[in-house]
């Protein structure tokens, strides 16, 4: 199935939804109040947490890298797809930073 | 946390081919040795795989199957008999045991082997890769 295909199909199987003078139509078990309290933690210690995980995946796959390097450990996959892990969690990281930074930039643009 | 799932799977399956490549890499050393510790040539030993379940957090397939090596069992078919009445493991009518390894067949498993494990390879770039496109959404 091509792209094109599953796109137009996606727009098929939403026609019946555009319809906007009636009222919504109510999605099983979609409910829009959260389900319990918001838990307290901010941004800042999500992104603590993202960070730590980021590091101990560094950590991780030097770890390997080294037990592959001084022989311990005969497993080289583990250690290059430790490194990959590393590196794809670091991208992630990058990339909510991008997210932040541009935002904060964003901000600054507010005429006042 | 996990970023690429599924990822672990190709792992064991990647050190379960390793493990085979092993065993065939010592029946091909093997292939001529005519005293073993057990007594006899050598025989020729064989590996065969099991699945593995895999726990993934937060995923809907909460157990995937993976790959381990079940046992590596002896190949118990007798070996060839070459008349060589100066070996010193000749029997009194000059016939050695030779052991069981089949080279050809051992070079069928080799490439087998190294096969699968390109195959399994691929598919953790593909995951990576696919990751990787995911974090460029933004870009």
């Amino acid at each position: 199935m091509s792209p094109i295909g599953s796109v137009s199909s996606l727009f098929a199987s939403a026609a019946p939804l555009t319809k906007l003078d009636g009222p919504l139509p109510k999605l099983p078990g979609a409910t829009l109040a959260p389900a319990g309290p918001i838990p307290s933690t901010g941004f800042g210690q999500m992104l603590d947490g993202l960070v730590a995980t980021v590091d101990a995946k560094q950590a991780q796959a030097q770890s390997l890298t080294q037990q592959v390097l001084l022989g311990d450990s005969d497993q080289l996959h583990q250690s290059v797809i430790a490194m990959q892990e590393a590196g794809v969690s670091f991208s992630l990281i990058v990339e909510v930073r991008n997210k932040l930074i541009e935002s904060y930039q964003e901000l600054m643009r507010t005429q006042v | 946390m996990n970023l690429i799932s599924g990822i672990d799977l190709s792992a064991n399956a990647l050190a379960a081919q390793k493990t085979r490549l092993d065993i065939v890499a010592q029946n091909i050393a093997n292939a001529q040795t005519t005293r073993t510790a057990s007594g006899g040539p050598y025989q020729r030993q064989v590996v065969s795989f099991e699945t593995q379940l895999v726990r993934s957090q937060g995923n809907a397939h909460s157990a995937l199957q993976s790959v381990r090596v079940a046992q590596v069992t002896t190949d118990r078919s007798p070996g060839e008999q070459v008349y060589n009445p100066q070996h010193p493991d000749a029997s009194a009518d000059g016939m050695v045991s030779m052991p069981n390894v089949n080279l050809s067949q051992e070079m069928v498993d080799l490439i087998t082997a190294s096969r699968t494990y390109e195959a399994n390879l691929s598919v953790v770039k593909n995951a990576r890769q696919m990751a990787a496109r995911t974090l460029a959404i933004g870009k």
